[in-house]
C-alpha cells in the first residue's frame, strides 16, 4: 500500500475495485465503514455485489477483465471536464501527453460497450474521485489476477497521478495483501529477479555486495516463477523442488498439471505444519511450527513491521521453520546459517536491505514503523511518494484495453471468476480444521444469476458439474442477483471441489507472470438427483 | 498503585487466593495476566490502564479448569456487575472469587457513559458519580417507527458475523449458542440474516446485559450494539423493576415467567 | 496454575491485526483482540477470533517423514535433514544449480523467507526462488 491502513478512515472518497474487502480484509473494511460514517463516498467496481459493494454509495458490475477500459474511461472524462490536477502533473510526473492521447478514444459510449458500466455512472464516479479532497484507491487480486494485471495496476497509478490523489495522507494506490506476510516475503526476495529489498539480481554492483556478504558467487540470471518452475519440471529441466509452507496443488491454477509435475519431479521437499495435498507428494516432509510456536516478524500490507511471539513449544518434534532452514543450510556445508535466534537473522537481513536498514527488534517492539526506514533515526514512512516518486518523476504509461485470454464460446458459454469467503482462508489448510469456521461453511458452491439458473433448470442447493478445458468439478448452486447473467463465481478454498481445476494456468500476465484466475470460460451441467 | 500491589501480594502470600487475574505491562502494552505466588516479582509490572479487557470472561476459563481454587480478579464497576450475574447463574461461586476493585476515573466514566463506574468495594482510585446519559436511546426513539427500522437494518447490514459481540461478552457463557443454531440463523452468510441475528442476541441480553459496552468496542462494523442492549436493559427495569448486576439474591424475572407461584416483581400490570 | 496472554500478530490475512493468544498452563485456549493495537483497535474478524483453533488440530505434523518404498514413514531430524542436504547437493552437482528451485512462503516470517532464499541463492547458486504472491 502507498498509504497506511488507519489513514483510510480519513479519506473523502474510497474507490474499491477487485477487492471483496469485507470478506478478505475485514479489519480494513472496518476502516472503510468508519470513513463512510465520517462522510466519505465509497465506490465499488466489482463484478459481484459483495458485502462491501452492498454498503457502498455507488456499485457497478463491470464485465470480467474490462478494467483498463473503465479506468481509461474515467481519465477520458476527467480530462474532458478539466478535473485533472495540472500542477501535480506538471511538477511531479512525465509521460502525460502519451496517456492523454491514449485515453482519447475511450469515450463513455465506447467504455459502456466494453465494460457494461452506464456512462452516467462513470461520469459520476470520475467527478467524485477527481474532486474529493483525498481519494484513495483500494484494490486486490480482482485487479491483478488477469493477463492484463500489470496494465490494470499501471492504469490505476495513471488515474491517481492524473488527479494528484497520491503522495498525501489518505490518498494513494493501495493493494491489499492476501496473506499475512506476502509483503514481507516479497521484500525478502522470495521472487526470482531480486535480492532482499527489491535489489536487482542482474545488477553487478548489487550482486557483488551480496557475494561479499554471503561469501560466494551468485547467479547473474533471473530465475523462474512458481508457474514456470512447474512447467520446467515437465520439460525435464527442474529436478529438485523445496516447498515451504505452501500448497500449490490447491492454490495454483490448473491443479491437474501441478499434480503431475509434483509427482514427476525427482526430489521434492515440503516443509509445512500439516500433511497437505502437496506434502503427500513429497520425498521428505519437515514438520514446521505454527505462528504460536515461534518468534519472528511479519510485514503487514501497509509495510508495517510486526512481531510474532512464541506462546507455546512446537508440537511433538516439530521445530520453528527458521531453525529447520538453519539446519539445512549447515548440513549443506555453509557457514552462513549459525543464528541463535530470529533476532540475529533480522539484523543480517536489515543490514543488506536498505528499506529495512533502520529497523531492529528493539525498535519494532516499541514503535510502529512502516518501511522505507533507512536508518536508526528514520521514523519510517506511513505513506509513500510524499516529495517525489522512487524513480524521481512519476511515469504515466499509456495502456490499451485487451480482452481476457479465454472468452466464452458455444461449448463453454459461461465466464468463471474465483475468490475468498469471509470464513475461510486460501486452501483451507488451517481454516478447515477450525470448528468455528467449518460450522459456517465447509463446502464449495457456485453463484449463478437467476436467469442462468432457470435456463439450466437448477435451484439453490441443487448440484451441477462445472467444466472448463482443463478439468471438471461438482458443486452446489447458490442463486443470486449479486452477479451478472453469464458470469459464475466459485470460492477456491475447497480442495475436493477446487476452483483451480478449472482456471487457466496458461494465460499469464506477460510481466508479472500472474495467472488469469479471475476469468476463464466454463460450461455448467445439471446433475440430476439420482446421479448426485 | 503500591497499595494495590501490596494488597494483591498479601492475598497471594497468605494463600487466600491461588492467583490474581489482572493486567501486566508487556513492552508498553497492558495485557491480561494471572499473578501467582511463584512469581511475585511480576507484580512490579502490574498496571491499571484506561481501557478494558473482558476480565470476568477470562476468569471463567480459569475457573472452569480450577473449580475449587479461590481466584482474585481486578474488577471495575462493570466487571463487578458481571460477577453478580455470574454468581446468580451459577457460573462462579462468589466465595471462590475475590474481587479487587478499581474505581474508574471521571474521564473513563464519561467516555463509557457508565451509570455505576465503581465496584462494590474499592481498592484503587476515587469513586466518581455515575453518568446518566440516555441520549443515544433518545435519538433513536425520536425517529418514527419505519425510520427506526431502516436505521437498525442499515446498522445490522454492516455486520461481518465475527461473533465479537458474543465472544467478548462476560454474559455469553452458554455451552450452546443460539446464534449458531442453523435452524434459526442460516450459516455461512456475511452479513448474517438480519435483523434476526442481532435481535436474537438482543433478546438473550434481556436480564443478562450488565451494560459494559465491550461488545460495541469489539464491533468492526461500528454497530451501536450497546444502545440496543441498553434498551433491553431499560425495558427490564421498566416492566419488571429488575436491574442486572445489583444484587446477587435477586433473580432474573424471565427465568420464572410462567412458573406457578411466581409473582412478577413490579409494574408489568400497569403497562 | 499459569495464565498469560502472548501479544502477537494474526496469521491469516495481510492486514496484520494484533492478537493476544491466551495460554493456560502451556496450552493455547483462546484468542483476544489487542485493544491498543494501531490497526484493529480491539476488534477482529471471525478468522482472527478463531486463530488458535487449528493449532492442535488432528493432522499436525510432529515428526519428519521420509518416503521409503513409496510410503512416507517417520524419520529422525538428522536423517531427514541429512537426506535433504545430500540430494540437493547431488542434483546441483549433476544437473547444475538451475535444476533446483524453491517456493518460499507468504505464511512464514521475514527471517524464514530470508533464510530459504539464502540457501538457494548463496549455497545452491540459483535465482529459482518464488512464492505465491501472485496466487
Amino acid at each position: 500500500m502507498t498509504n497506511s491502513v488507519p489513514e483510510l478512515e480519513d479519506a473523502d472518497c474510497i474507490l474499491i475495485t477487485g477487492s471483496n474487502t469485507t470478506s478478505s480484509h475485514p479489519l480494513i473494511a472496518s476502516r472503510i465503514m468508519k470513513a463512510k460514517e465520517k462522510g466519505a463516498k465509497v465506490i465499488v467496481i466489482d463484478p459481484r455485489r459483495t458485502h462491501i459493494a452492498s454498503l457502498a454509495d455507488i456499485h457497478v458490475k463491470q464485465n470480467l477483465g474490462s478494467d483498463v477500459a473503465w479506468i481509461n474511461g474515467l481519465m477520458h472524462i476527467i480530462l474532458k471536464e478539466g478535473w485533472q490536477n495540472q500542477s501535480f502533473i506538471d511538477e511531479r510526473t512525465e509521460g502525460f501527453e502519451e496517456v492523454k492521447k491514449a485515453v482519447e478514444g475511450y469515450t463513455p459510449e465506447k467504455v459502456e460497450e466494453i465494460t457494461g458500466i452506464p456512462k452516467e455512472t462513470l461520469r459520476e464516479i470520475a467527478e467524485i474521485y477527481a474532486k474529493s479532497g483525498a481519494s484513495s484507491i483500494v484494490y486486490c487480486m480482482g485487479i491483478t489476477q488477469h493477463i492484463t494485471g500489470t496494465d490494470n495496476v499501471k492504469s490505476l497509478a495513471n488515474l491517481a497521478m492524473l488527479t494528484g490523489q497520491i503522495g498525501r495522507p489518505s490518498t494513494g494506490v493501495n493493494p491489499l495483501r492476501g496473506q499475512n506476510n506476502v509483503q514481507g516475503s516479497t521484500d525478502m526476495a522470495a521472487i526470482p529477479n531480486k535480492y532482499p529489498g527489491y535489489q536487482d539480481v542482474t545488477n553487478e554492483e548489487i550482486r557483488k555486495k551480496f557475494e561479499k556478504a554471503w561469501g560466494g558467487p551468485l547467479s547473474p540470471n533471473v530465475g523462474l516463477t512458481v508457474v514456470e518452475m512447474i512447467n520446467a519440471i515437465e520439460e525435464g529441466k527442474l529436478k529438485g523442488l523445496y516447498i515451504l509452507g505452501e500448497n500449490p496443488l490447491v492454490s495454483d491454477p490448473d491443479s491437474t498439471h501441478v499434480e503431475k509435475a509434483l509427482e514427476d519431479v525427482e526430489f521434492l521437499v515440503v516443509q509445512d505444519i500439516f500433511l497437505t495435498e502437496t506434502a503427500k507428494k513429497a520425498d521428505v516432509v519437515l514438520p514446521g511450527a505454527s505462528f504460536a510456536e515461534k518468534d519472528g516478524t511479519y510485514t503487514g500490507t501497509d509495510r508495517r513491521f510486526q512481531k510474532i511471539r512464541k506462546a507455546i513449544e512446537p508440537l511433538g518434534e516439530a521445530k520453528p521453520d527458521w531453525e529447520i532452514l538453519c539446519m539445512v543450510g549447515k548440513a549443506m556445508g555453509s557457514k552462513g546459517f549459525d543464528f541463535p535466534s530470529p533476532k540475529e537473522v533480522f539484523d543480517e537481513l536489515a543490514e543488506l536491505t536498505p528499506i529495512y536498514h533502520g529497523a531492529d527488534y528493539d525498535r519494532i517492539e516499541k514503535e510502529v514503523i512502516h518501511w522505507p526506514c533507512k536508518d536508526k533515526d528514520d521514523p519510517g514512512s506511513p505513506y509513500l511518494h510524499k516529495d517525489g516518486f522512487a524513480r524521481g518523476k512519476g511515469l504515466f504509461t499509456p495502456i490499451e484495453f485487451k480482452p481476457p485470454a479465454e472468452l466464452p464460446d458455444e461449448e463453454y458459454p459461461f465466464q468463471l471468476t474465483t475468490g475468498r469467503l469471509p470464513f475461510h482462508y486460501h486452501t483451507g489448510t488451517m481454516t478447515r480444521v477450525s470448528p468455528s469456521l467449518t460450522h459456517e461453511v465447509n463446502e464449495a458452491y457456485i453463484e449463478l444469476h437467476p436467469e442462468d439458473a432457470k435456463a439450466l433448470d437448477v435451484k439453490s442447493g441443487g448440484r451441477v458439474r462445472v467444466s472448463s478445458r482443463r478439468g471438471s468439478i461438482e458443486v452446489r448452486v447458490l442463486v443470486t442477483t449479486g452477479i451478472n447473467k453469464g458470469v459464475a463465481f466459485i470460492p477456491f478454498h475447497f480442495a475436493e471441489a477446487a476452483a483451480n481445476r478449472l482456471t487457466n494456468a496458461a494465460a499469464l500476465d506477460p510481466i508479472a507472470k500472474i495467472p488469469e484466475y479471475k476469468v476463464c470460460a466454463i460450461k455448467i451441467e445439471k446433475i440430476d438427483g439420482r446421479e448426485a | 498503585m503500591d497499595k494495590l500491589k501490596n494488597h494483591v501480594k498479601e492475598l497471594l502470600e497468605s494463600g487466600e487466593i491461588a492467583g490474581f487475574l489482572g493486567l501486566i505491562d508487556d513492552g508498553g502494552h497492558p495485557v491480561p495476566y494471572l499473578f501467582t505466588k511463584e512469581h511475585l516479582d511480576r507484580l512490579d509490572a502490574m498496571v491499571v490502564p484506561d481501557f478494558r479487557y473482558p476480565m470476568t470472561d477470562i476468569l471463567l476459563r480459569i475457573v472452569r479448569k480450577y473449580p475449587e481454587e479461590t481466584i482474585g480478579v481486578m474488577v471495575r464497576g462493570c466487571d463487578d456487575r458481571a460477577l453478580v450475574e455470574l454468581a446468580k447463574n451459577q457460573r462462579i461461586f462468589p466465595e471462590l472469587v475475590r474481587p479487587v476493585g478499581i474505581a474508574c476515573t471521571k474521564e473513563m466514566a464519561e467516555a463509557c457513559r457508565c451509570s455505576q463506574p465503581y465496584p462494590r468495594e474499592i481498592h484503587y482510585g476515587e469513586k466518581v458519580e455515575g453518568v446518566n446519559d440516555r441520549s443515544d436511546l433518545a435519538a433513536v426513539e425520536s425517529k418514527p417507527l419505519d425510520e427506526r427500522l431502516d436505521y437498525w437494518m442499515g446498522q445490522f447490514s454492516k455486520c461481518i458475523k465475527c461473533y465479537g459481540c458474543r465472544n467478548i461478552c462476560s454474559m455469553c457463557f452458554c455451552d450452546q449458542c443460539t446464534l449458531e443454531d442453523e435452524t434459526l440463523i442460516m450459516t455461512g452468510q456475511s452479513p448474517p440474516e438480519i435483523p434476526i441475528f442481532h435481535l436474537i442476541r438482543a433478546f438473550h441480553m434481556a436480564g443478562r446485559c450488565i451494560d459494559c459496552g465491550l461488545c460495541e468496542e469489539a464491533c468492526p462494523a461500528h454497530i451501536p450494539l450497546r444502545s440496543l442492549y441498553r434498551k433491553v436493559r431499560e425495558d427490564m427495569a421498566d416492566y419488571f423493576g429488575y436491574v442486572t448486576g445489583m444484587d446477587e439474591s435477586e433473580k432474573d424475572p424471565l427465568e420464572f415467567l410462567g412458573s406457578e407461584g411466581y409473582e412478577v416483581p413490579s409494574k408489568i400490570d400497569e403497562t | 496454575m499459569e495464565y498469560q496472554t502472548v501479544r502477537t500478530t494474526c496469521t491469516y490475512c495481510g492486514t496484520g491485526c494484533g492478537v493476544l493468544l491466551e495460554v493456560l498452563d502451556g496450552e493455547v485456549v483462546g484468542t483476544l483482540p489487542q485493544k491498543d493495537h494501531p490497526i484493529n483497535e480491539g476488534k477482529l474478524c471471525i478468522k482472527g477470533w478463531s486463530a488458535h483453533e487449528f493449532i492442535y488440530a488432528d493432522g499436525r505434523l510432529t515428526k519428519p517423514l521420509i518416503r521409503k518404498d513409496g510410503k512416507l514413514v517417520e524419520a529422525s531430524w538428522e536423517e531427514a535433514v541429512g537426506l535433504v542436504a545430500k540430494k540437493l547437493l547431488e542434483l546441483k552437482e549433476k544437473h547444475g544449480p538451475d535444476s533446483l528451485g524453491c517456493f518460499s512462503s507468504a505464511k512464514c516470517t521475514n527471517e524464514e523467507n530470508y533464510l530459504l532464499q539464502k540457501i538457494f541463492r548463496a549455497v545452491i547458486g540459483t535465482n529459482n526462488v518464488d512464492h505465491c504472491a501472485r496466487l
